[in-house]
């Protein structure tokens, strides 16, 4: 299994966490991955709130880049993820759109045909590696330990371009920490967004949002929550002390976790390989917890 | 005009007339199950998907164009999932940023920084050195990360992005 690797913005510059614990990750399971040259962001969110075509350029010029590599594609953020899929499903809507895009492209030599198959981390893990294979490897399994499952509106939204998951009832990233060892169970705002993308707007309102379900999270007895995104990583953890501070509540802790770094734990990886280091959420008692 | 600006402004507004083609007071029912299901409801009065949907099936859509409200959605895309007769209040939102930044409203200035950023780098925001819990920073090759590779022809690159994204009035 062989696939190109989309880091995109947010995991290059800043979220290593998740890039280190895939990368350390992936190969232990069979999964390579080869990166990419010359790519570029992938125009979500940013060009697409402004300029549509700016937006759908540079989702097919990352895409144009993958076609000619030949294997499966790999996006690690969920909204990298979303974008490549919304433009393919618009571009091929559009044969006016994709001859447009395709002048834009040929300008460095490239061009967009759509028929590269863009895969979610999820799929990969679930689908193709598969949850049999994830708990033959273990090393050290999660025992005793509950996590909620908190997968992002844009690796299940919308459902009828992208099929990674069920729309309301996602089981894949559940079925994946069950394979771990750990449990999980479902919870009221398990679908619910983490509001990041307000941000640009409305640091207070995004706070809130991300906040309500951090403490909803922690009244139901989880130890801990886990991602695949990086967006809502960056909430949940990196935000978490800004959190606490907005909405006034000092005891709010909760372990914020990529599924990658927990994945990279349980197959025996030391925690600084797998960025470990940079999670800003209290996660030091249950990563000591599981290396014992 | 130049042919591609032209180009662009008739692809919004088709993109427009498709998103609400057909959506009137008889197809939108009204029923709020957009709202109801919207995160930004709950927490900024005034934002109401159901009363956008309202507004843009009757024409009115200048007062959301020159307001906050359409910059504020967080894209979680409950609405389009939700909605029983197939309108996306998200994808009529999008749109609607896009109207409005080429008519030369007001928008979040984070959009220029982002914009910015991918001429510069070919991405929103270039590789930092991060801070650890331990308050050490960690750079990409101190995790053994591989150098980021933009664009190979920056210039060429951010030529083809200028030719294509271009602000009202503001910039």
């Amino acid at each position: 299994m062989k696939y190109t690797l989309y880091l995109g913005c947010t995991v290059q510059s800043e979220q290593f966490g998740l890039e280190a614990s895939v990368r350390e990750t992936m190969p232990r399971l069979g999964v390579e991955l080869e990166d990419m040259k010359g790519a570029s962001c992938c125009g979500f969110p940013a060009l697409s709130s402004v300029s549509k075509v700016g937006w759908h350029y540079l989702s097919a010029r990352n895409l144009a880049i993958a076609e000619e590599m030949g294997n499966d594609f790999l996006p690690l953020c969920n909204g990298c993820h979303l974008s490549f899929v919304e433009t393919m499903h618009y571009l091929e809507a559009d044969p006016d759109l994709k001859n447009l895009i395709n002048t834009h492209l040929e300008k460095e030599g490239l061009q967009y045909e759509g028929k590269v198959k863009v895969v979610h981390l999820l799929e990969v893990l679930h689908d193709r590696v598969g949850e049999k294979k994830i708990s033959g490897e273990l090393v050290k399994p999660l025992e005793g330990l509950k996590f909620a499952s908190h997968p992002g509106c844009h690796a299940i939204r919308p459902s009828d371009i992208q099929k990674v998951d069920d729309p309301e009832d996602p089981r894949k990233l559940d079925n994946l920490i069950k394979a771990l060892g750990a449990e999980t169970f479902d919870y009221p705002e398990k679908i619910d967004c983490c509001g990041s993308q307000l941000a640009v707007a409305s640091g207070r309102t995004t706070l809130k949002i991300a906040g309500d379900k951090l403490q909803a999270v922690k009244s139901y007895g989880f130890d801990g929550l886990v991602t695949t995104c990086p967006f809502c990583f960056k909430m949940y953890d990196g935000r978490q002390r800004a959190i606490k501070g907005a909405l006034k509540d000092s005891s709010l802790d909760v372990p914020v976790f990529y599924y990658t770094q927990l994945l990279g734990l349980a197959l025996g990886f030391r925690p600084e390989r797998l960025g470990l280091q940079l999670n800003q959420s209290p996660v030091d008692g249950l990563v000591e917890r599981i290396m014992e | 005009m130049a042919d591609s600006d032209e180009r662009e402004v008739k692809f919004i507004s088709l993109m427009l007339s498709r998103a609400v083609s057909g959506m009137n007071a008889e197809v939108c029912d009204q029923c709020g199950k957009c709202s109801s299901a919207c995160p930004v409801s709950k927490e900024i009065e005034g934002f109401n998907p159901r009363q956008m949907i309202g507004k843009v099936a009757l024409g009115k859509n200048e007062e959301l164009l020159k307001g906050e409200a359409i910059w504020t959605c967080t894209t979680c895309l409950k609405c389009r999932e939700r909605c029983q007769e197939e309108i996306s209040p998200y994808d009529v939102i999008l749109i609607l940023r896009n109207l409005a930044y080429r008519a030369g409203y007001n928008y979040p200035s984070g959009y220029d920084d982002f914009v910015k950023g991918v001429k510069e780098t070919g991405f929103i925001s270039a590789p930092q050195s991060v801070r650890g819990r331990d308050g050490g920073r960690v750079t990409r090759s101190d995790l053994g990360l591989p150098e980021v590779l933009g664009p190979t022809d920056m210039e060429l690159f951010r030529g083809i992005v200028d030719g294509i994204v271009k602000a009202g009035k503001r910039n």
